[in-house]
């Protein structure tokens, strides 16, 4: 089964899909795209490291390139999220800007393949006022429908609300 | 105690009032005698950091109303940003301990919890 979990910032997706996960058969598989890019993403890093410790993760700290990506055995997979691995893609350290859509998406596909059950966790970034630089609304525009090319696709997708998960498309599991 | 959440101007205090309680109910702050706190995401933005010891005030509020901060792009400011997050992990931690959780959406009340 595939799910995708969305939310705002700090709203439990990560605990959530940890639950998920933690009910389906291993192996596990997390798949960080957050860089760890100074002390606030080192921070977060760690506290997601703490979180999923002792729930049978096995990490691979991937920040571009799912298509590339060959995991030891089928199993349950969790992907985040969307929002640091979409940025990865579409932006180089020189600030040059690309539509990494189709590369992303060929990465979703390879881990489908590889997956008995994805979890993908992303973040609804268009629920926001207008009038960003051209290059962050880009970015917008590319994450939202990536978003709608995922919820399409996959089984079931939920919102989490305040830790409380919201069905979106499917059942709740 | 009932958390009422949802976006800016999406008809939270409404709500409140529909279930009995006036404006003079009502108290932008922690520590006060009123039963309903609203505008709790301006409280923790003032001070994030206290933000987390809130939480056993808060529960002895009859309503707690918090606006939804954490949509959108992350923001360029720190404190914005830690803000966003104290406000989402505390409202998280208040609708574990809430016995309704309300949702505004446009006006509509979603009850996603008791």
């Amino acid at each position: 089964m595939n799910i995708l979990l969305t939310g705002g910032s700090a709203n439990g997706k990560s605990t959530y899909a940890e639950s998920i996960c933690v009910r389906l058969p291993g192996p596990r598989y997390y798949i960080a795209a957050m860089r760890p890019y100074g002390s606030e993403s080192q921070k977060k890093i760690e506290r997601h490291r703490i979180m999923r410790a002792d729930k049978g993760f096995e990490t691979f700290e991937r920040y571009t390139d799912l298509k590339g990506l060959v995991l030891p055995e089928k199993g349950t997979v969790l992907l985040e999220c969307m929002c640091n691995l979409t940025a990865n893609e579409m932006f180089d350290d020189l600030g040059n800007m690309r539509d990494p859509s189709s590369d992303i998406i060929e990465g979703i596909e390879n881990l489908k393949k590889q997956s008995r059950d994805l979890i993908v966790v992303t973040n609804d970034v268009g629920g926001d006022i207008y009038g960003y630089s051209d290059s962050t609304m880009e970015y917008m525009r590319i994450l939202g429908k990536l978003n709608a090319y995922l919820a399409k696709d996959f089984d079931t997708v939920i919102e989490v609300v305040a830790g409380i998960p919201l069905p979106v498309k499917g059942e709740i599991i | 105690m009932i958390l009422i959440i949802g976006s800016e101007a999406s008809g939270k205090r409404t709500y409140a009032k529909s279930l009995g309680y006036k404006e003079s109910d009502m108290a932008k702050a922690v520590i006060d005698d009123r039963p309903v706190i609203y505008a709790l995401h301006e409280l923790v933005q003032k001070d994030i950091e206290n933000a987390p010891a809130l939480l056993d005030e808060l529960i002895k509020k009859e309503v707690v109303i918090c606006n939804e901060v954490g949509s959108g792009v992350i923001p360029i400011n720190k404190e914005d940003r830690l803000g966003r997050e104290a406000t989402g992990r505390l409202c998280v931690q208040l609708a574990m301990r809430a016995e309704k959780v309300v949702r505004m959406v446009s006006g509509i009340p979603n009850v996603i919890k008791g």
